[in-house]
């Protein structure tokens, strides 16, 4: 079974904190995104978590976003992470969402709410902030 | 007559008047910030910075603030991917620009952003179709088909930007305004503007 290293970035002007501990099987993404090349950023992270999922690298995964703002393209990027945690649920993997956001801050509420419509089996968790 | 009145030359005597005019006419319209030329990421950041911390002291509420600044993003990145005027080089770091214009602006108690740019003909018909199409849609409709272009592969050669043009028609406050100038057989002129 190959594990992939833990992988961490910090914030940059255009980019999230990312910490994606693939062992642990602990997740987040948390800051602005709007990079122009949303793919060239998202891609090793998606095609990481897809690894990790297909190969069970944890028993339970908790992703945690919590975005202040996102572009376009990165909530392409997102919906990719999504779908590949929705998969991995439905094959019986334990999987729990928290989608952070302000409480006051109806955009990203809004995302939330769009995203969740796509969860059956992983457990999307709305989680306002005061 | 001061020195600084004596100092200037023949040839620059009507460039103050020039430049103050320049800018009072663009203060006449509202525009807080206007940019041509070459745009880049970096670009992008800065002026988007700038965007934030002047709105923000005019104590807009946050959520125009949060409006204001993803229309702003969406617009330059459009500019940035699209621009038929380009100059791209696998120097290191790799240079990418592209040509355009974008104005940020206030009128009637509202922001207004605008951004022009060249294109080639066809996208031009192309990106008349799908503006036309958001143009019909109210809010829960473009909430519905932003979802729904998420789910689906990007389409051929959009580079991710259909789903930006919803996500200007979502947070404008009212349809967006579009508009071509034909420049040849090959370009046009086109620009968008957006209320929010």
């Amino acid at each position: 079974m190959a594990f992939v290293e833990t992988i961490e970035h910090e914030a940059t002007d255009r980019t999230p904190t990312v910490v994606f501990d693939f062992a642990a099987g602990q997740y987040r993404l948390s800051g602005e995104s709007y990079p122009e090349d949303a793919a060239n950023f998202y891609g090793p992270l998606t095609q990481g978590l897809r690894q990790a999922v297909e190969d069970r690298a944890s028993g339970e995964v908790e992703f945690t976003v919590e975005m202040i703002y996102f572009n376009s393209s990165t909530a392409k990027a997102l919906m990719n992470m999504f779908q590949i945690l929705e998969d991995g649920a439905e094959s019986g993997l334990k999987v729990r969402i928290n989608w952070c956001y302000h409480d006051d801050d109806e955009t990203m509420q809004e995302f939330g709410e769009d995203f969740s419509e796509d969860f059956e089996h992983a457990d999307f968790r709305m989680c306002p902030l005061a | 007559m001061n020195d600084a009145a004596e100092a200037r030359s023949e040839s620059s005597v009507l460039i103050a008047e020039e430049v103050l005019g320049f800018q009072r006419n663009m203060t006449r319209r509202g525009i807080i910030f206007s940019f041509t030329g070459y745009i880049s990421e970096g670009i992008l950041k800065a002026l988007g910075d700038a965007l934030r911390q002047k709105i923000r002291l005019e104590s807009t509420d946050t959520k125009t603030v949060n409006r204001v600044f993803s229309v702003f993003v969406e617009q330059v990145q459009n500019v940035i991917r699209y621009s038929a005027e380009r100059i791209e080089h696998d120097a290191e770091p790799p240079v990418e620009l592209s040509s355009g214009m974008i104005t940020v602006g206030s009128e009637n108690g509202r922001f207004f952003v605008i951004c022009g740019n060249v294109i080639g003909r066809k996208d031009a018909d192309t990106l008349a179709v799908r503006l036309r199409e958001l143009a019909g849609m109210d809010s829960d409709e473009l909430r519905r088909f932003y979802k729904e272009k998420l789910r689906e592969p990007p389409d051929e050669g959009s580079k991710g930007g259909s789903i930006g043009l919803i996500e200007i028609a979502r947070r404008a406050s009212e349809p967006i305004q579009f508009d071509f100038q034909h420049l040849s057989d090959a370009q046009s002129y086109f620009v968008l503007k957006a209320y929010i």
